[in-house]
């Protein structure tokens, strides 16, 4: 209806302070919900990549991956009846390099499989977060554990687990510097229901996830932050929608006054609810995006375009809530009593 | 002929453990096309027992017949119908649409009353209709910068656009100066002759009484 439009070109300024505030609350949940993504991938990236399938640790390890041991055999047998499956080890370490400057990584080292890189004895590759620390493809690092050099070979993007770069040794090297034999875990691709494997416990990738102690915490905060952002943001949309219309009761009982329609008056304020909302909420996502462009580049920061327009669908939706909220309110009051609630 | 009857109307307004009771039982009847002036002394319940009979808030007790059909039993929507299309208002002050230029004012109230007009009809019946309240030159002119006298014009323009067959006025020359006045309200008693609209007065001012067919007081919610 034109009534909603006039009305928000005769007042302007309350539509469009409404709007930026719009605006600035859902760019917050944006860019916090960013960087909680980005955290969350810094800290497991390497794992969160992986397909979904089946994860087996050893029974007796106490869902702590650290303390698996995946005996040979078994895993003998069954990387050879799934011809994906794959054997890996994580864990944490330092590099040096030439200028003897110690850098942190999380070394991973896995039988042959296309999900984890291929390394030849005394080579290395890295999460290309370490090429930004100065390191350069065919750099020798050292590592007091081990006896020989690694070469770096080449970089990967986006391979993080624990906040630290991946750094994918082989596993001849791997052994030598943990002095185990044994790989910790077994990773079966594609597979939706676990097998039973005698001596070994399955989880799921969301499951393995969890029994990471320091990302199960961290995660919990994140989620935490995000949501919490979520539902005041979404109470504050849905209040602001209801105090705009509330505030102009009187304005609407001279027009229910008059005779127009309380369907008329739904539209109205649906119309301008979804006017400014879709305005500013497509000013947020342009933002956040441009944002992703420019963050800098050691900023673990992760939004995509789904999450922004699912968390905008939700504030859409609280929005409509907050507005059908106070249209119910007008509905019910009489004329000439909102003209009277808008006079004081 | 009676055209509207107001039948032992009582309203109590309950301000949290006070009850007032602010209408005691009034009775009236209204004859096609007259037009009948309410009096009284302030907060005896005159604009009560109009806006009730308006449809702008319910009785607490009693009917009100229009056409022989019962206010009391409608709906909100029913009698939404009838305030859009059969009556007109005019508040004790103007409540014009803030956003809304003189001329979409007219629009809009055309609108709501489903008038089968074209778009140019409905222009040029807009402009008759200003002509008639002398705010002619002043169509494009939003409320905020119209003074009093305006105002009430306009919204008494409003109130009959749409030919409405009854109209209701709260004081609609309360804003006005002695001249305005009168001029206001030759202008309601011509309109309503020639409409044949029956119009139902609030007045504290002894000087429009001679515009009415007949008086009505009103003391401490009863007709006297
Ligand atoms: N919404 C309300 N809630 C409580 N009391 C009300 C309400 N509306 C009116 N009253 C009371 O009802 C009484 C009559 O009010 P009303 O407005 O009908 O008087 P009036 O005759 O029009 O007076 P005036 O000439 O001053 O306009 C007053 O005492 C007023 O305080
Ligand atoms: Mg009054």
């Amino acid at each position: 209806m034109t009534i909603a439009w006039k009305e928000m070109k005769k007042s302007k300024t309350k539509f469009v302070i409404l709007g930026s505030i719009i605006f600035l609350v859902s760019f917050l949940t944006f860019i916090i919900s960013g960087l909680s993504n980005g955290l969350s991938q810094d800290n497991a990236a390497l794992i969160k990549d992986l397909p979904a399938g089946q994860f087996y640790m050893s029974s007796d390890a106490n869902e702590t991956y650290n303390l698996s041991r995946i005996n040979e055999t078994v895993q003998k047998n069954e990387l050879k009846k799934q011809k994906d499956a794959t054997a890996f080890s994580i864990q944490m370490g330092f590099v040096n390099d030439a200028g003897d400057k110690q850098h942190s990584v999380a070394f991973v080292t896995s039988t042959d499989s296309k999900l984890f890189e291929k390394v030849g004895q005394g080579e290395v590759v890295l999460d290309r977060s370490l090429e930004e620390e100065g390191i350069k493809v065919g750099d020798t690092l050292t590592n007091n554990q081990f006896s020989g050099e690694f070469k770096v070979k080449g970089f990967v993007d986006q391979k993080k687990y624990s906040h630290a770069p991946v750094a994918y040794v082989n596993v001849e090297n791997y052994k030598e510097i943990y002095r185990v034999n044994e790989m910790q875990l077994l990773f079966i691709p594609g597979q939706a229901k676990a097998q039973a494997i005698t001596g070994l416990q399955s989880f799921s990738n969301k499951q393995f996830l969890n029994a990471i102690p320091s990302y199960n915490a961290e995660q919990m905060s994140l989620n935490m932050i995000v949501w919490f952002l979520v539902v005041i943001s979404g109470m504050l949309f849905a209040i602001f929608f209801y105090m705009m219309n509330v505030q102009k009761i009187g304005l609407y009982g001279i027009l229910k006054a008059i005779g127009v329609k309380t369907s008329s008056l739904f539209v109205m304020m649906w119309s301008q609810m979804l006017f400014i909302t879709v305005i500013a909420l497509g000013l947020s996502i342009a933002l956040s995006q441009g944002f992703t462009m420019i963050a800098p580049k050691g900023m673990p920061f992760s939004l995509t375009v789904e999450t922004t327009l699912q968390l905008s669908v939700i504030f859409i939706i609280i929005g409509f809530l907050g507005a059908t909220l106070s249209g119910l309110q007008i509905k019910k009051v009489e004329p000439l009593q909102a003209i009277q609630q808008g006079e004081v | 002929m009676t055209i509207f009857t107001i039948d032992e109307v009582k309203k109590t307004f309950t301000n949290g453990e006070v009850e007032e009771q602010v209408l005691k039982g009034v009775n009236l009847a209204l004859q096609e096309g007259e037009v009948t002036a309410l009096v009284g002394a302030s907060g005896s319940g005159k604009s009560t027992i109009l806006t009730i009979a308006a449809g702008l808030q319910r009785a607490t007790e009693g009917d009100i017949l229009f056409e022989g059909k019962s206010l009391t039993k409608m709906s909100q929507e029913q009698i939404r119908k009838i305030r859009a299309s059969e009556f007109g208002f005019v508040f004790q002050s103007a409540h014009l649409v803030p956003f809304l230029t003189v001329e979409e004012q007219l629009l809009l109230m055309l609108n709501v009353s489903e008038s089968k007009m074209k778009k140019r009809e409905q222009k040029e019946e807009v402009e008759k209709i200003l002509k008639l309240v002398e705010m002619n030159h002043r169509k494009d002119a939003y409320p905020a910068s119209l003074s009093g006298g305006e105002k009430q014009r306009v919204a008494i323009a409003r109130a009959i656009i749409h030919k409405p067959k009854m109209l209701f006025a709260d004081e609609p020359t309360a804003s006005l100066d002695s001249k305005r006045s009168k001029d206001v309200m030759t202008l309601i008693r011509d309109l309503t002759k020639t409409l044949n609209i029956t119009t139902l007065m609030v007045t504290h001012d002894e000087e429009m009484l001679p515009y009415a067919d007949h008086i009505i007081t009103m003391r401490d919610g009863l007709i006297v």
